[in-house]
């Protein structure tokens, strides 16, 4: 393609975005709407991955021990849960560290447990890391056997309840991209479908005077693609503006988990936004003309 | 040179435009083709721009099998065939100039090629003068030059012409035809579909006569034959 040639396209193309004000107004909007649902499925997803991950990382066993129990006792517990097969490595954590470490998770709200330090509720436990992760049910079941472990506890359930709900997430939000992708196809389409209507004539001409199939179609491709793209920048503008509220008001709430930044969401998604935007604008335009080249 | 090797074409309604059409035109020929309304002149024209495929039969532009062609290879058929239609098909959002030059731009000319020919083919057509004018605000007979100006300014060896006369008083009729005819001079294979008696009885060129589909008459030096 020349370069004065490729310059016509564009040129053309923007003076169709130019020549159906309100249509394109309109099919933007729709694109926006349409791709700030998708991109609350995306954060949605986003958020959940990271989420399974904090805890996955998190995967290890708390044996929680009796808390008459003293140094020499507890130390015997230890050495019997050491002795357990698939039993990586154990740490111990006395009720100071416990508190200590629950301070450190409250952050600034630390001053809720001030005063405890005297009547501490929290409990020693042994930490205890697995060689494997599918490991730990059977482990937990072991050391549930020692005397003096109150209590097991491991995050397993909350793993596996967060990757079902992250696998009916994506499924229903594959199915929530389809149709929002369908409806925003047909609407960039109807949108270019006015303006070659309304070039019929020099279409019909140009094809008389030899030109290329292509060279009719790229200025209306051109049209729909930055209809995608502008439609799919305003949206990501606005998700990321709200989302930046939003998950700064859910983190200073929220203490187990934190969101993901703004910055990350933004990041992380704006191919997939710019990708959509102009595939969208490309398919749609393409579906419009195809019907007035056959001349 | 073009040549047709029994044609027929028989649209979807089952009426049957022309039947079994055969002939050669040399390069270099001009060449009346004409009938009454509907005797399947437009047809011809159409099968050689391969608007139309025929329903059986040959087609050669060149010694190219044009009905074998694929949908990809038309355009390129069409940038050696200049046509000019009764309603002289201009865009009226472009002036003279820029028609002539959309031309040049489809078969992605350089610009510098663009500005020295597009001039050169309004001088030749008599229209230098008008080049920034629309086409609303010529005549009927200044709108055709502009769009024979648009057909030969590819250079294409031939030119088809489908009743260019048919809205221009008789004075403007022979302009056309008389640039035509020097169009045709300068080595372009000339067709035209015409009902013009006069024209076609004075100009004493090739006349290929259709009736109701086939070829009635053909004359190297052709009068019209109809009472018009």
């Amino acid at each position: 393609m020349k370069l004065n040639t490729a310059a016509y396209y564009i040129r053309e193309g923007l003076t169709n975005v130019k020549r159906n004000r309100a249509m394109t107004v309109a099919s933007i909007t729709s694109v926006t709407a349409a791709l700030l649902i998708l991109g609350l499925f995306l954060i949605i997803i986003l958020n959940v991955d990271s989420i399974a991950n904090q805890v996955e990382s998190q995967l290890e066993l708390k044996a929680f021990i009796n808390d008459n129990y003293d140094a020499t006792k507890v130390a015997k517990v230890g050495e019997e849960i050491k002795a357990i097969s698939g039993v990586k490595s154990i740490t111990f954590e006395s009720k100071k560290d416990a508190l200590n470490s629950f301070k450190k998770q409250l952050g600034d709200k630390s001053y809720l447990v001030n005063g405890l330090e005297n009547d501490n509720p929290m409990p020693q436990s042994f930490i205890v890391k697995v060689t494997d992760a599918n490991m730990m049910k059977q482990v937990s079941e072991e050391i549930k056997k020692i005397d003096g472990v109150t209590q097991v506890s491991y995050g397993q359930d909350v793993v596996d309840k967060l990757l079902g709900i992250i696998k009916i997430i994506r499924i229903v939000g594959l199915f929530v991209i389809l149709i929002l992708f369908i409806i925003s196809v047909v609407i960039i389409s109807n949108t270019i479908k006015l303006g070659v209507f309304a070039r019929r004539r020099e279409i019909n001409i140009m094809k008389y005077i030899g030109a290329t199939d292509w060279f009719i179609r790229w200025p209306f491709l051109v049209e729909g693609i930055v209809l995608g793209l502008v439609g799919s920048v305003l949206a990501i503008a606005i998700l990321g503006f709200i989302y930046g509220y939003a998950s700064d008001l859910v983190n200073n709430k929220l203490i187990i988990f934190t969101l993901l930044s703004a910055g990350v969401v933004i990041k992380q998604s704006l191919v997939y936004f710019l990708a959509m935007g102009s595939l969208i604008g490309a398919i749609g335009s393409g579906i419009s003309i195809k019907r007035f080249l056959n001349v | 040179m073009i040549k047709f090797v029994g044609v027929s074409k028989k649209y979807k309604n089952d009426i049957i435009a022309v039947s079994n059409i055969n002939f050669t035109i040399d390069n270099g020929e001009f060449v009346f083709l004409v009938g009454p309304s509907g005797a399947g002149k437009s047809t011809i024209l159409k099968l050689l721009l391969r608007e139309e495929i025929p329903t059986t039969g040959s087609i050669f532009v060149d010694k190219k099998d044009i009905t074998k062609l694929k949908r990809k290879e038309v355009p390129y058929l069409r940038r050696n065939i200049g046509v000019v239609f009764q309603d002289f098909k201009l865009l009226p959002n472009k002036t003279v100039y820029e028609n002539i030059a959309f031309a040049l731009q489809i078969v992605e000319a350089e610009p510098k090629y663009i500005r020295r020919r597009v001039p050169m083919v309004l001088s030749l057509v008599g229209l230098s003068e008008r080049a920034n004018s629309y086409p609303q605000q010529l005549s009927g007979g200044e709108q055709q030059r502009v769009s024979i100006a648009r057909a030969i300014v590819n250079e294409p060896s031939i030119l088809v012409a489908d009743e260019p006369t048919g809205n221009l008083d008789p004075d403007t009729s022979w302009e056309i035809v008389k640039l035509l005819s020097e169009i045709n001079k300068r080595g372009t294979t000339v067709i035209m579909s015409t009902h013009a008696k006069d024209i076609v009885d004075s100009m004493k060129k090739r006349v290929i006569a259709l009736e109701k589909g086939n070829i009635v008459r053909d004359e190297m030096r052709g009068v019209y034959g109809y009472e018009a």
